[in-house]
């Protein structure tokens, strides 16, 4: 490296980064109700005190449900909108995608207030359902924009060859393409979950006050005597995400070796 | 050449017309390729030539014509139920599947029980020079196997017609020559007809029984090699196949069954009327391929008819040197190859030649 300050940067930026995040397996195993340093000594208490949290058991399952369906749908409704940009022309196809895509830039707070009165005007009540109806909002650009690349560097004669083999369209569709952008689908269906699990605003506005993982985290954290058992809870999710990337990452680097491709880098 | 022309039609061309947009594709295609016959599309790229395979495949719609195979208008059959298999540009191997598998793809809604199937496999495999390659990956091949591979996979449905989409463009030029022989040995084996699209006219020369020339969507000229390379049509399919020296020259009259004409540097020639195809709107011109010119030694006499000439410019190839030669004091150049057979001497740069030539080689186009 030419410059060495840039090493320093570059260390710093990183430690400026991850350092936060690895404050939280210390205080979830530090034996105080306060967060600060020294620590007191170790103890498990704070998993057993979450784990014993009824409503946090709730909140986590809500999560679940919410993050599985909004992941799901964004993945389909981007399977089929990638294969429409890539593949097809058809009139008014820019400002279409233009449109689907729009909600990336969109403030959040803008279209959940906008979902809520539209949906309190027309008299739906809110629900789980409502709240993955916004979050598809937010994936699906996240979905379409990964799925475009990996719709994009499929070869078009694949699709033709399996057609002149005797296949029919659907077919085609089963055996050529789907295997091939796999590890895409899975990319878009990570990236949605992890998007969806985290996501704050729309849950909060469209969930009703109904126990949500970020919305109950968020309220947890006014009372002090909590905090610990958030930090556990913390852990928790960060172990949990570790272990999704991993798995991604692998499943992407073997439908690589797979399709015989390079590697050009991870999906984040 | 061993074409006969009494073998059956396997597709018939009238009038077919393609539109993309406002861009005329292909612009009254009429034609028809024989059973068993090695055809070629030649044509530099843009001519239609692709898209004229494609409408046969079953990938392209055509805007208005008909499109006969083996006696049936293809008109709405779509490319999984046509007759034909393509070996794609790509190749278009499937990258998540095995040798055997990519070449038993097509067998998938076979009824035959899966030993019969491998063992179609195996042959298919075998007849491409594949053997026991079944087992590997199909990523892990080198461009000369996929383009095997790709061979098996059509070939092993048996259609009447194989496509053929440039299939050698991407291999090396040792490669390409090698597989051109291995391609007209197949072609011979089966016996099914094989359409070659190619932009190389020396590939299509060597490997074809009839060749269509395609320019700017329209067929310049359908006919076998030697007639393309002897008798050309039009100028342009003159320039397109090989090397050819255009002589300007002036009609000086025309009777049922002969042309004579005043070709600058070359003087008066009697041509048969068949070396001058029908008029093209071009200001005359008399076309001489190099290698009917020679270069006279000492006292040698020219068996028909000899011009003077001196030499502009000597490019040595090894086996052949190639001259540029100015013909009888004029400003017109032609170039003429001379192999280098032991005691012929290389020649030098302003040297004065006296050029031989056969007025029987020549090409009128008007």
């Amino acid at each position: 490296m030419k410059a060495p300050w840039l090493r320093g940067f570059t260390l710093f930026y990183l430690l400026f980064l991850y350092s936060p995040i690895l404050l939280l397996p210390i205080f979830a195993f530090n034996d105080s109700k306060v967060v600060s340093f020294p620590l007191s000594g170790f103890t498990t208490n704070w998993f057993v005190e979450m784990w014993a949290d009824k409503n946090l058991r709730i909140a986590a399952k809500n999560s679940l449900i919410i993050a599985l369906s909004v992941a799901t749908l964004s993945t389909i409704l981007g399977i089929f909108a990638a294969r429409a940009s890539v593949r097809y022309r058809f009139p008014g196809k820019a400002p279409l995608m233009g449109l689907i895509m729009l909600p990336l830039v969109l403030p959040e707070m803008i279209v959940a207030m906008s979902l809520l009165v539209v949906l309190l005007s027309i008299g739906v009540p809110l629900s789980l359902l409502t709240v993955i109806m916004g979050q598809v909002l937010i994936c699906t650009p996240f979905a379409v924009a990964i799925l475009t690349s990996a719709f994009q560097s499929l070869d078009r004669s694949l699709e033709e060859a399996a057609l002149d083999l005797g296949e029919t369209q659907w077919s085609t569709f089963r055996l050529i393409i789907l295997p091939l952008v796999m590890p895409g689908i899975l990319a878009s269906f990570l990236i949605c979950f992890t998007i969806s699990f985290d996501e704050f605003i729309i849950a909060n506005f469209l969930g009703s006050g109904r126990p949500i993982l970020s919305v109950y985290i968020f309220g947890q954290f006014r009372f002090p005597s909590k905090v610990p058992s958030m930090l556990a809870l913390g852990t928790v999710l960060v172990c949990f995400s570790i272990i999704l990337l991993g798995f991604a990452e692998y499943m992407r680097r073997r439908g690589i070796a797979k399709a015989g491709g390079k590697d050009a880098g991870g999906f984040l | 050449m061993t074409y006969s022309d009494d073998r059956a039609t396997m597709i018939e061309f009238k009038d077919v017309h393609k539109y993309y947009g406002d861009y005329h594709a292909l612009r009254g295609i009429n034609g028809t390729i024989k059973a068993g016959e090695f055809f070629s599309l030649l044509g530099p790229s843009g001519c239609g030539k692709t898209t004229l395979l494609r409408t046969i495949a079953g990938f392209e719609d055509i805007s208005s014509g008909v499109i006969m195979i083996d006696g049936k208008d293809m008109a709405g059959v779509a490319a999984n139920a046509r007759p034909t298999n393509m070996v794609f540009q790509s190749y278009a191997i499937f990258p998540h599947m095995s040798v055997a598998e990519n070449v038993g793809f097509g067998l998938r809604k076979d009824p035959r029980s899966k030993e019969e199937k491998a063992r179609a496999v195996a042959e298919a495999l075998e007849m491409v020079g594949l053997k026991g390659y079944g087992n590997r990956a199909a990523h892990a091949l080198s461009g000369g196997q996929r383009q095997r591979v790709a061979l098996a996979r059509a070939l092993i449905l048996k259609p009447k017609v194989l496509l053929l989409d440039e299939p050698l463009s991407a291999l090396d030029k040792k490669m390409r020559e090698h597989m051109q022989v291995e391609l007209i040995k197949l072609q011979r084996q089966v016996g099914i007809t094989f359409i070659l699209v190619t932009h190389d006219q020396e590939e299509a020369l060597v490997m074809s029984d009839r060749i269509a020339v395609m320019f700017e969507g329209e067929i310049a000229q359908l006919a076998d090699p030697e007639t393309l390379y002897r008798r050309p049509a039009t100028k342009k399919v003159a320039d397109f196949i090989g090397t050819m020296n255009f002589v300007p020259a002036t009609i000086l009259s025309e009777t049922g069954n002969a042309v004579e004409v005043d070709a600058k540097g070359l003087g008066r020639v009697m041509l048969d009327i068949d070396q001058a195809p029908a008029k093209a709107g071009e200001s005359p011109v008399v076309g001489l391929r190099p290698e009917t010119l020679t270069l006279l030694y000492d006292d040698q006499k020219a068996p028909e008819r000899e011009t003077d000439g001196v030499i502009d410019e000597v490019i040595y190839f090894g086996d052949m040197t190639y001259y540029d030669v100015y013909l009888g004091g004029t400003d017109v150049e032609v170039r003429l190859s001379m192999r280098n057979v032991p005691g012929r001497p290389v020649l030098d740069v302003g040297e004065k030649v006296r050029v031989a030539w056969s007025p029987s080689a020549l090409v009128l186009f008007r």
